[in-house]
């Protein structure tokens, strides 16, 4: 007796995305024996990029992603100051963080109370939340009326963080005060002061709420630090520079292969992008991003994905928070639905507290931007993250306008497609021997996929094997 | 959280001065919200980077309810909306089709390369759907479309340089009159102030690019508390006029320079950055953001034939 089921749009995740999902018995459990993760959206930023001034590319990268914009800013300019061998005063690297930092806080915050929690309560018992998917809950009705009642005061703190981030950004989302060399915004007493209580009251919150729910979730679904490891490949590019010299960190670069807690050195050569199963010319598959193309095919042969499987050293590298805080010594208990869910508030926590540190070090009247030079020719790439993961630029000037630009973005490590040698993307991995209670409802697989973050609309197809 | 529909019309009453509502209105409206005949939303995404959902999100008002989640556990019926809305799969598109009388919003343009499919939103009867076909269904059956963004309204910064997925915007793509709340991202208050005007069954005036009028009548210019200062030669100084540095306030119609962002926390030009003229139905040009100037005036230096094209701005500035 065989079942097909198709599920479709998975939704509270943002873009657009599909997860094919077979479910057969193996070993007399009911579990995930195929996955085929695929991006459903290209735009084709690096194509219409080609040919405009390079001091565009912060503003025009934004619009990658309203979610999190400001990591694509961030990289932009930072990809433009290392093509002119530009520093940047203190006073624009700490708005620079400042900005980038209250990205991060209210994303993870809107992530786990709007898109991930309602995988584990009912929401509201009307529409939009109305959901037939009420399945494994486990919270009793206290605690659910808790989480929900967090749950609309989450979107209030997502709002404060997003205010936060315009005390100096000008707005959120896309951010006008990102340029090369620095940062337009002249900061005021009065700006400071005004950060300095959206800071205290998101941490407040982080402290108090977040934090004590994310571990009630990994108490309560304790099961969940078992499912949905896969690999245990984590990388961090590193971000949130402590000094003008870059040589400091909040976050430390890195990477580690299965899980391990010591870590090795990252360097950019080592990341290439395959496209064997996306839809992209096979001709353009196995090249760094300094030297990639973006050119699609549709339909393709084997290809189920509009993004590219981004490699490091040939393997599928998952990141995100847990990775980061892997690589700063912060956090590594295991690689799971809840190590992604706690790394995540955890490093909330962090950010916040570095945010009130960097604030206490800008000077009123001190500059915010020094004049760059970015050359008619050349080279050059910006590394950093987003909440959601490692993020990198790469740009090619040729007579003062951009020839090539090329973007990697988390979630495309994260959930790329088969890579050329078949192996699986992180997420693919991840959502593999899933055990599933009812194949038509997969709330597991659900709860595996959202604790990515993954920044893509989503549609799962449930297949029962014949 | 437990918020009526008179809390709804408080808010709509609050924004009345801002969208010229009238106490008639507000009635209107509470009427309707009282039948069962109140239209629902359908809000679909397409080629766009939902910052416009996250904007909306943003919402905040004077009045009860404040905020985004005391409006969706009030008065709007959200069928479908990806990113907040709980039924995932079939019991999401389901909900749509079971929907008669619904206000759609069109958030995101519309490829039209590779046969639509560079971006799809759903499964149905076990095939892919593009955005274009799921518009094609929805459209014709709505009492009213909202394009919600730039990239809905004029296609937007997908559909620039050459348009690798040749994306046509929402707007046109329907055939049909659509309301466009222009900008990269929308305004909150721009989207919840349109459907409280709709809800009130008034006519929303719209100007030659289908924005309403009360919202884009006027130039970020005309209202910027830097018309007339000292011009800045260069980004990082304080409270001068942005002009040489590329701004786009005199040719872009918007509301930022009194209704502010975020909560009246800040805007483009008071976080010393030029108007990028992001709620023009030009954005993004070929030219550079820093433009007119060019990218030499990035560096504080000026160009030949500023003058002429600035006098051109300043011109079309003084008919409004």
């Amino acid at each position: 007796m065989s079942t097909f089921t198709i599920i479709d749009p998975i939704t509270r995740i943002e873009g657009h995305m599909k997860v094919d999902v077979t479910v057969d018995a193996h070993r007399g459990v009911q579990q995930v024996v195929d996955v085929h993760v695929a991006g459903n959206l290209f735009r084709g930023f690096e194509n219409f990029l080609v040919g405009r001034e390079p001091t565009d590319a912060q503003h025009i990268t934004q619009r990658i992603c309203g979610v999190c914009p400001i990591p694509h800013g961030m990289a932009a300019v930072m990809t433009l100051d290392a093509a002119s061998k530009t520093a940047i005063p203190l006073n624009g690297l700490i708005q620079r963080n400042l900005v980038l930092g209250a990205n991060f806080v209210e994303s993870h915050i809107l992530h786990f109370y709007l898109l991930s929690a309602l995988d584990y309560i009912d929401g509201p018992a009307q529409r939009p939340w109305l959901s037939s998917w009420s399945i494994d809950r486990r919270f009793n009705a206290d605690q659910t009326a808790g989480l929900i009642g967090h749950y609309l005061k989450a979107i209030e703190m997502k709002r404060k963080g997003q205010e936060a981030a315009a005390v100096f950004g000008g707005k959120q989302p896309h951010s006008p005060a990102y340029i090369p060399g620095g940062f337009t915004n002249v900061p005021t007493q009065e700006q400071i002061t005004m950060f300095a209580q959206y800071a205290d009251e998101l941490l407040d919150f982080i402290n108090n709420v977040y934090i004590p729910d994310a571990e009630a979730l990994a108490s309560v679904y304790e099961d969940y630090t078992e499912i949905g490891g896969g690999y245990g490949n984590l990388l961090s590019f590193g971000c949130f520079d402590e000094d003008v010299a870059g040589k400091k960190k909040l976050f430390a670069p890195g990477y580690v292969l299965k899980g391990s807690r010591k870590k090795s050195t990252f360097a950019e050569a080592q990341i290439t992008e395959q496209v064997k199963y996306g839809w992209y010319k096979n001709s353009t598959s196995k090249l760094k991003p300094s030297k990639g193309k973006t050119e699609a095919t549709y339909p393709k042969d084997d290809a189920y994905s509009w993004m590219k499987s981004p490699r490091y050293m040939n393997a599928p590298m998952e990141v995100g928070p847990l990775a980061r805080m892997w690589m700063s010594g912060d956090y590594n208990e295991g690689v799971s639905v809840m190590d992604r869910q706690l790394a995540r508030a955890y490093e909330a926590q962090k950010i916040t507290e570095a945010m009130k540190r960097w604030l206490a070090q800008i000077r009123v009247g001190d500059p915010v931007f020094n004049k760059t030079s970015i050359p008619a020719k050349g080279t050059a790439f910006g590394l950093t993250e987003a909440p959601r993961g490692a993020l990198g630029h790469w740009l090619k000037l040729e007579g003062g306008k951009i020839a090539a630009y090329q973007v990697i973005t988390p979630t495309c490590w994260n959930c790329s497609p088969r890579d050329d040698k078949k192996q699986l993307g992180p997420m693919e991995k991840a959502i593999m021997g899933t055990v599933v209670q009812d194949p038509e409802r997969p709330v597991e697989v659900l709860r595996v996929v959202h604790s990515f973050d993954p920044c893509l609309d989503c549609a799962v197809h449930v297949m029962r094997a014949k | 959280m437990n918020v009526s529909r008179r809390d709804f019309l408080r808010m709509c009453g609050v924004s009345a001065a801002a969208f010229g509502l009238t106490c008639t209105d507000v009635k209107a409206i509470e009427t309707l919200l009282a039948s069962s005949n109140a239209p629902a939303v359908i809000w679909l995404q397409g080629s766009s980077c939902n910052g416009c959902s996250i904007s909306l999100l943003n919402r905040i008002s004077d009045s009860s309810p404040k905020t985004i989640d005391e409006l969706l556990l009030g008065p709007i019926d959200l069928i479908f909306h990806p990113n907040v809305m709980g039924p995932s799969g079939s019991e999401a598109v389901a909900a749509i089709r079971a929907t008669k009388n619904y206000i759609l919003v069109l958030e995101g343009g519309v490829p039209t390369a590779f046969d639509g499919m560079a971006c799809i939103v759903w499964s149905e009867n076990g095939k892919d759907v593009s955005y274009g076909e799921a518009i094609r269904s929805l459209a014709p059956g709505a009492s009213k479309i909202i394009c919600v963004g730039q990239c809905a309204c004029f296609g937007g910064i997908p559909a620039s340089g050459k348009n690798p997925t040749q994306i046509v915007s929402a707007a046109s793509y329907t055939g049909m009159e659509t309301i466009n709340i222009a900008g990269c991202p929308t305004h909150p208050d721009w989207i919840v102030g349109t459907i409280a005007q709709l809800l009130a069954g008034n006519s929303v005036p719209l100007d030659e690019y289908g924005r309403p009028v009360s919202i884009f009548g006027e130039t970020v210019h005309a209202n910027c508390p830097r018309l007339g200062k000292e011009k800045a030669v260069t980004f990082g100084e304080t409270d001068k006029c942005l002009m040489d540095l590329g701004c786009r306030g005199p040719s872009t119609f918007a509301p930022c320079p009194y209704q502010k962002w975020n909560n009246n926390v800040s805007w483009c030009v008071n976080a010393g950055s030029n108007c990028m003229g992001c709620t023009d139905p030009t954005f993004p040009t070929a030219e550079s953001f820093y433009s007119p100037l060019g990218l030499s005036s990035f560096y504080g230096n000026k160009k030949k034939g500023r003058k002429d094209r600035r006098d051109d701005r300043d011109g079309r500035d003084d008919r409004d």
